[in-house]
């Protein structure tokens, strides 16, 4: 059973993205519904198995590693196929309002939306590191058409850039699966462990590599595309890019770090790549401080919310891992949330500049409620999940004895409400707010609706971390400290 | 002797055809630098003993890559005719640093292997031990299709991506004319093409039948057939169209639905997935994926969603 629905939930939404694509339009609406809706059920059967029997693995075409490529399913990819699942289907929610069939862009963008979904179901279950080669590469050309769909001249800019960075990145990325190849003569990320030695060779490959996903998951220096990029695609394309498709490039440089090579003696790596993360935290929450736009305030925050996701290197614990993790889920969800409730406000206004927004929470309730939900979590404000991954960074911080993360996990959280509340306070408290905003558009209910659903999830996250986090621990690479 | 002459050759007229690719004394010179560039790349192939590989890049990276390249210049001067000098972006001060940097990862890598002891290649002993069991002659065949079929299922995927990707970002202007360079009514063409055309359905054929055996496959006829498609473009045969046509998406789909759906079908009578029944379904597969593959190359080349038959007297 396991592997039947997990062979549908990378294969349906492939099924249906050829549907999009050859379907005429009365027919569109169907094939999305097939691609999307059944996943969450589907899911249930390998989450039972999982939390069961532990992790579970396929040898497709019935060729086991090293001669084929496996699947392989562990508590962490789990929640990364939940967290994928969900956030897709709530933002799809969004999309069905700005991209309902017969709309000018939708038979553009649904065959875009689900095979980027596929790309990334696929991606947190490969094992191979070819296959997750061939599977970036799915994941980013869809990015990029989605991001350039309205074709709108800084949509079609940032695309470019955004393209020709992530082409360099995935040279890297396969230069590196080439040399370890050529080291080890295997593939399987599972079978690195005990064939790898650190060596010129292959410390240049996993550096390659690392590289290559840094720059796909725009961790400072390296983000200079990002903001640019989430700032202009359409509201649902800038949720879904923040809240999963550049994690899922950290999530790679994870899987590479404590599963790939877990013997090797990386201390000075992980200082280095925990710098980085600082860095992005400090320097992307300034940058937010000064943004003009709504859209780019919050792309600027994702530059910074990234940089948490590093921490985990030189912290290196279940504690760490566990706030990382969680850190992922409630920030993917704050952040969907705040990009689909900055769409909907772009949308009704006809700009997002910020000093049009004043007033803006008489006539857009909804909308400025849930972009103010997914800022509470993003500042780490009790109760929502944005606060207990930051506690958690935090107790593993004081736990490690490492004083200087520990401040710059508080900084970090200052800096997230300085560049928030300047946008709040311009919306709710600004003088000028009153006779404003007579011409504004209409919204969709539902558009806002999935505004707010992902927002109040990201705040329930608060309060329902047990389940999540003892999944975590259950995943866990062996050998870590506490 | 004389193959380390040619290697070296070869060698010293890849980095400067690099070189002259990106240095060029207009963007024109650098795309046809960079045509003979895959074409010297396609040699040491050769000369590394990979004909697969070799036949992919020319017919990929230096023939299709090639006329795309050709025709996106056209459509920049088409857009500014007067400006065609400008074309050539003036050089990035990081040029330089970036091409050190990129000679010191050569060098290190190069000094790191000369001095590796590689472990046995486990995957490619592997899938020479199991070949002789599948009833196919060429193991890359085998492990484009049977051994790692996922891999090569993802990648006409990502085909898939690019198209719809191009298509999402092509202005809705006519280039209906713009892509025929010929009078269409000159009267060799039609002798020509009808040389021709036959032919080069005939080389991809006879590629992907081979394919099972040796040299060739999917990719490479796709790359063929695609080359006859440009050409039918070309001398306007066949016109960009925005009209809807199923035959066209049925075509550029079918690779890939025949694959996804013979690969799920073992799931019924329990055996693994992706489990190919058989030869018929390796050789189904690549017929249909040559299809999928040329037409996607078409009409990535005429930057249009569908073509349409054009009839000339």
């Amino acid at each position: 059973m396991t592997t039947e629905a997990l062979a549908l939930i990378v294969f349906l939404p492939l099924l249906a993205a050829a549907g999009a694509v050859v379907l005429p339009t009365a027919w569109l609406g169907l094939s999305i519904r097939v691609g999307l809706m059944p996943l969450p059920l589907l899911l249930l059967i390998p989450t039972l198995e999982v939390l069961e029997n532990g992790a579970y693995r396929i040898a497709l075409a019935g060729h086991s590693a090293p001669l084929g490529i496996a699947w392989q399913l562990d508590p962490l990819s789990l929640l990364m196929l939940w967290l994928n699942v969900g956030m897709t289907l709530l933002i799809s929610l969004h999309a069905n309002c700005s991209f309902r069939p017969g709309q000018p862009h939708a038979h553009r963008f649904w065959p875009l939306w689900l095979l980027l979904f596929a790309g990334m179901n696929a991606l947190l279950l490969s094992a191979d590191l070819f296959n997750i080669y061939v599977t970036l590469e799915l994941v980013t050309l869809t990015a990029i058409g989605l991001i350039a769909l309205e074709g709108k001249p800084p949509a079609l800019r940032a695309a470019m850039r955004y393209l020709l960075l992530a082409l360099l990145a995935s040279l890297l990325y396969l230069l590196g699966v080439g040399l370890i190849y050529g080291q080890t003569g295997v593939l399987d990320l599972y079978l690195l462990a005990e064939r790898l030695a650190p060596g010129w060779l292959s410390v240049t490959a996993i550096a390659l590599m690392i590289v290559g996903l840094l720059i796909k998951a725009a961790i400072f220096p390296l983000h200079a595309w990002l903001p640019a990029a989430h700032g202009n695609a359409p509201g649902p394309v800038s949720a879904i890019l923040s809240a999963m498709v550049v994690k899922v490039s950290i999530y790679l440089i994870w899987r590479l770090w404590f599963w790939g090579v877990p013997e090797w003696d990386l201390d000075r790596a992980a200082l280095l790549l925990g710098v980085l993360g600082g860095m992005a935290i400090v320097y992307g929450s300034l940058a937010a401080l000064v943004q003009q736009r709504l859209k780019l305030i919050i792309a600027y925050s994702t530059v910074a919310q990234l940089g948490y996701l590093l921490l985990l290197f030189p912290l290196a614990s279940t504690l760490a891992f566990q706030a990382a993790s969680y850190h992922l889920l409630s920030h993917g969800m704050a952040k969907a949330a705040m990009f689909l409730a900055a769409a909907n406000i772009l949308r009704s206004l006809g700009t997002d500049r910020l000093r049009h927004l004043a007033g803006i929470d008489q006539r857009l309730p909804l909308d400025v409620f849930a972009l103010a939900l997914g800022g509470v979590s993003i500042m780490g404000l009790p109760p929502s999940g944005g606060f207990l991954a930051k506690w958690l960074f935090l107790e593993a911080a004081w736990s490690a004895r490492a004083w200087s993360w520990l401040i710059l996990i508080a900084l970090g959280g200052l800096l997230a409400a300085a560049y928030l509340f300047r946008v709040l306070a311009v919306v709710c408290l600004h003088p000028r707010r009153r006779g404003n905003h007579r011409h504004l558009k209409r919204t969709p209910d539902t558009a806002s609706l999935a505004a707010m659903l992902l927002a109040v999830g990201a705040i329930i996250a608060g309060f329902t971390s047990a389940p999540i986090l003892d999944l975590v621990e259950a995943g866990l690479p062996p050998g870590l400290p506490r | 002797m004389i193959g380390l002459a040619l290697d070296l050759l070869i060698i010293v007229s890849l980095i400067g055809l690099a070189i002259q690719s990106i240095n060029a004394a207009s963007l024109f010179r650098g795309i046809l630098h960079f045509v003979v560039l895959g074409l010297a790349m396609s040699l040491a192939w050769a000369r590394l003993d990979a004909p697969d590989l070799a036949m992919a890049e020319a017919a990929i990276g230096a023939g299709v890559t090639g006329a795309l390249m050709m025709i996106a210049y056209r459509r920049l001067i088409e857009i500014q005719p007067d400006q065609e000098s400008s074309l050539r972006p003036p050089p990035s001060r990081l040029a330089v640093p970036i091409a050190l940097a990129a000679g010191a990862l050569v060098g290190v890598i190069g000094l790191a292997a000369i001095q590796a002891e590689p472990m046995p290649a486990l995957a490619g002993t592997a899938v020479l031990e199991n070949l002789g069991s599948t009833g196919l002659g060429n193991p890359i065949t085998g492990v484009l299709l049977l051994f790692r079929g996922f891999d090569t299922l993802l990648e006409i995927t990502v085909l898939l991506a690019a198209l719809l990707s191009a298509q999402a970002v092509t202005r809705q202007v006519d280039l209906d004319q713009s892509l025929t360079t010929q009078d269409p009514d000159t009267p060799l063409v039609g002798a020509l093409l009808a040389i021709v055309v036959p032919l080069t359905v005939l080389v991809s054929v006879h590629l992907l039948k081979a394919g099972g055996q040796e040299t060739g496959g999917a990719f490479q006829a796709g790359a063929v057939l695609a080359a006859c498609g440009v050409l039918l473009v070309l001398t306007g045969r066949l016109g960009a169209s925005r009209q809807y046509s199923p035959l066209v998406n049925t075509g550029l789909l079918v690779g890939l639905l025949s694959f996804i759906l013979i690969g799920l079908a073992p799931l019924l009578w329990g055996q693994p997935l992706l489990a190919l029944p058989g030869l018929w379904a390796i050789y189904w597969i690549e017929s249909a994926m040559m299809i999928s593959i040329a037409l996607t190359l078409v009409l990535l080349f005429a930057g249009a969603g569908s073509l349409k038959r054009r009839d000339h007297g």
